[in-house]
């Protein structure tokens, strides 16, 4: 089938208000869950977030960290890996906003720095939860496409 | 990274395949439920390997545009397309928000027969991306289907503690 250029959806009934919570909000599923949670202007850099968060020891040393926070030595003792390993990998989550250290003490502990760990979390989140919006819509035509096929099998 | 990092949806849908087919593959119904609820004009769909599907979603004054490539189309089996980020003349363009989002990805969506139900799996991959646009991908869909596992956990101990 080929589709007349221009050709426009007309506002069908039977829209769901699903997403009426982002309403005003622009555009893409990504572009749209960002200002969703009031980062469009002053977005952490997605890319390397979840770059950093791609590599198993780097999450978990987000979560040693989450408990609180923790110098080099600290947080290499439980992962049997080298304290330079760990302080690259400290690097990469400092580049990505999610850790920072502190400069005045010499053990420079590592912090967790919740705030952008936690706009990568809802964007990911929203991200699931707007392809699930989609297929609910997809659920309410069908229910809709079978009744007009039973009507139209009763009525002939 | 070689092994397609992909991310995947499984859904039940109460009703026959080939409603389910039809739901995904005519432009009135698409338009309907793909996508966010806002105002959709599908520019060109031409439903056959190597046809297009130009998508637009208007937001006020802003529109999104996405560019759609068919691939394989067995009815009401399987459909794969690639899916591109284009600027208003339809031309690749990467995502303002996120460079490093892959400029294209491959969708595969399977329709399985259950009588009166339908399973579908929904199946989504970088395209010829980059490193760093596989690992952009990688961070979201690991998370996405559940593999992060810890990430939620530290979530929940962030807000915990914040809230304290």
């Amino acid at each position: 089938m080929t589709w007349r250029p221009g050709w426009r959806i007309p506002d069908l009934p039977g829209r769901l208000p699903l997403l009426s919570a982002f309403d005003g909000l622009f555009f893409s599923y990504y572009h749209m869950v960002m200002e969703h949670i009031g980062y469009i202007s002053t977005a952490p850099n997605l890319d390397a977030i979840f770059a950093a968060l791609a590599d198993s020891t780097r999450r978990a040393i987000l979560t040693r960290l989450s408990h609180g926070q923790a110098s080099v030595n600290e947080i290499a003792e439980p992962f049997e890996i080298s304290q330079p390993a760990v302080s690259k990998h400290l690097k990469v989550l400092e580049r990505a906003g999610l850790v920072e250290r502190e400069i005045d003490e010499q053990r420079r502990p590592a912090k967790l720095k919740a705030d952008n760990l936690a706009a990568a979390v809802a964007w990911l989140t929203d991200f699931r939860e707007l392809w699930n919006s989609s297929f609910d819509q997809l659920d309410v035509l069908l229910s809709e496409m079978k009744q007009i096929n039973q009507q139209g099998e009763h009525g002939e | 990274m070689s092994e397609k990092p992909e991310f995947v949806m499984e859904r039940e849908f109460d009703a026959p395949r080939e409603l389910v087919w039809r739901a995904w593959t005519e432009p009135e119904f698409l338009a309907r439920w793909y996508g966010p609820n806002v105002e959709t004009v599908i520019h060109e769909f031409d439903l056959k390997p190597g046809g297009q599907w130009l998508h637009e979603m208007k937001m006020g004054e802003n529109s999104h545009f996405v560019k759609i490539e068919f691939q394989e189309i067995q009815p009401p089996e399987r459909i794969s397309w690639l899916e591109s980020g284009v600027d208003s003349n339809w031309n690749n363009a990467p995502n303002p928000m996120m460079p490093d989002w892959p400029g294209t990805l491959s969708t595969t969506v399977t329709f399985e027969d259950a009588g009166e139900k339908t399973n579908m799996r929904f199946v989504w991959a970088p395209h010829e991306a980059t490193d760093a646009q596989v690992a952009a991908f990688v961070g979201a869909k690991d998370n996405l289907g559940g593999g992060w596992g810890s990430g939620f956990g530290i979530m929940d101990e962030i807000l915990a503690e914040l809230q304290a």
